[in-house]
């Protein structure tokens, strides 16, 4: 393996900033792993591997929606986190995007997540 | 920007089972069951507007309601309703040697409650719609005889009608308010019995909680296995399988963790109170063991060494048979829902054997297949 090839799969530019607005998701191939990139409302990326954690859905086909927030009122429904919550597309488990994609009815559980920046407008992501 | 798809995702990683698949529900749509309508039966939708009352009051629990939200077909149709799509987000991907059609819950002829006529019609329209768009368009795929079992004489007249069909291999019966193991149902028994077909029990709506609905979509879900055991329970001690000697039954969907809590409690109770039913000769669980095979969706998590101490609790690892309930948000992936390193032998059963041996016109399978 050459020395290029190797540095290939440490960094790749996934696309133009532009090419996913908040709320988006997109599938990207990164070396051999699928992964996942999530663009927040607030505009910032995050990337993981796209493959639940639970029994290895797409995640990409899932939802970035908000969630019910936990409360001590029975009957109560506040919803928040709109378009950070990840949910699976098979049972509907939800990830944090901003919470380094922990499980939010177990958050010892989460996602494998990659480093994203954006770079010259680039989105880049590394392993 | 490479993208993957779910489809080639899963077929490079990984590898391919021999799978009979025990619970695939296929979906109708009212203007595909037209054409097999007879009048004037058809003109009750066309004209009237006819529609099966269904009352769930929450269809919203994952994100694309009750169907794993990647099922959608691509044009926008409703999940399970596309032969071609299934094949390849399922039968393809999974490489199963078979699936079973279980249906879906509208319609659903033997939970209508009244109108008995256009119960029995729809049974009919919904054999015939299934036989030609799917038992006979993939090798893959068997079927379940549906009946407007409220009315147990038309209902064995249609399992004489498609019962014979080889590749329809049980009759449906849905778990809600009605319980099966009362004689007035046994005729559907013995026509099931004589053209080896199996029973295949699925719960519809709402089998739980009384016959109502609970508060919360969860507190349903986790009752289901309860419904379950309803019926189990039922037709042990109403003496069905001492009367049918040669009758299997599948209990779908309901998973397996019950069983060993329900033998023990059945067991015992027989063994104080089995003056009231000496129609039963035997043990109950010896019944179940003999009788009765249980999907495994909605599996519960377990590590290797809980789920085998479960097996262990049931006396045989014979019957509990793999069960997709693709395409529905609580699918399990055969790939992944079981615990890692069951041994081969015991993957095979579950897989595979396990419904072979049940299902008395799966048989031919045996043949083409290897193990390995
Ligand atoms: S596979 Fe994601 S929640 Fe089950």
């Amino acid at each position: 393996m050459n020395k290029n090839a190797l540095a290939d799969t440490k960094r790749e530019v996934v696309c133009h900033q532009d090419d996913l607005q908040p709320g988006q998701m997109l599938e990207y191939t990164f070396g051999r792993h699928p992964v996942v990139v999530c663009r927040a409302e607030d505009g910032r990326f995050f990337a993981f591997l796209n493959r639940c954690i639970h029994q290895g859905a797409p995640l990409s086909k899932g939802k970035l929606c908000g969630a019910t927030a936990p409360t001590s009122n029975i009957g109560e429904y506040r919803f928040e986190k709109e378009g950070d919550i990840l949910r699976c597309p098979w049972h509907g488990r939800e990830f944090d995007i901003k919470n380094s994609g922990c499980m939010l009815a177990q958050p010892k559980y989460k996602l494998k997540s990659f480093k994203v920046t954006v770079e010259d407008e680039h989105v880049v992501i590394y392993r | 920007m490479a993208v993957t798809s779910y489809q080639a995702e899963q077929k490079s990683n990984q590898k391919k089972l021999n799978l009979i698949d025990t619970d695939i529900h296929e979906r109708v749509m009212y203007e595909d069951l037209l054409a097999y309508l007879d009048q004037p039966y058809r003109r009750y939708i066309t004209d009237c507007h006819w529609l099966q009352e269904k009352h769930m009051p929450y269809t919203q629990p994952a994100v694309a309601g009750v169907d794993r939200a990647d099922a959608i077909v691509p044009d926008g149709r409703p999940a399970g309703s596309d032969l071609s799509f299934m094949q390849e987000q399922l039968l393809d991907a999974c490489g199963h040697q078979a699936g079973i059609l279980t249906g879906a819950l509208d319609p659903s002829p033997s939970s209508m409650h009244g109108w008995y006529e256009m119960a029995t019609a729809l049974a009919t329209a919904y054999n015939d719609w299934q036989i030609e768009n799917w038992l006979e368009k993939d090798e893959r795929l068997y079927g379940s005889v549906h009946i407007a079992a409220q009315d147990p004489q038309a209902a064995v007249r249609e399992i004489e009608r498609v019962g014979s069909h080889p590749k329809m291999v049980q009759v449906l019966l849905p778990i809600d308010d009605i319980m099966w193991g009362d004689p007035y149902y046994h005729p559907i028994f013995e026509a099931a019995q004589r053209h080896d077909l199996m029973i295949g029990m699925h719960h519809n709506e709402p089998p739980v909680y009384y016959g109502k609905w609970p508060r919360y979509f969860i507190e349903w879900h986790t009752l289901i296995p309860t419904a379950h055991m309803n019926q189990v329970t039922n037709m042990v001690f109403n003496g069905v399988f001492e009367k049918f000697e040669g009758l299997k039954l599948m209990m779908i969907e309901g998973g397996f963790t019950y069983v060993p809590f329900l033998m023990r409690k059945m067991d015992q109770q027989y063994k104080d109170l089995r003056h009231e039913v000496p129609w039963v000769k035997r043990m109950p669980s010896d019944t179940i063991r003999e009788h009765i095979c249980f999907t495994t969706q909605p599996l519960e998590e377990m590590n290797k060494k809980t789920f085998l101490e479960v097996l262990d609790q049931m006396g045989t690892d014979d019957i509990v048979s793999f069960s997709t309930d693709y395409p529905h948000w609580d699918y399990d992936s055969p790939f992944e829902a079981l615990p890692p390193n069951l041994d081969a032998n015991l993957q095979r059963k579950l897989f595979y054997e396990n419904a072979l041996r049940f299902y008395p016109k799966l048989k031919g399978l045996a043949g083409g297949v290897s193990h390995e």
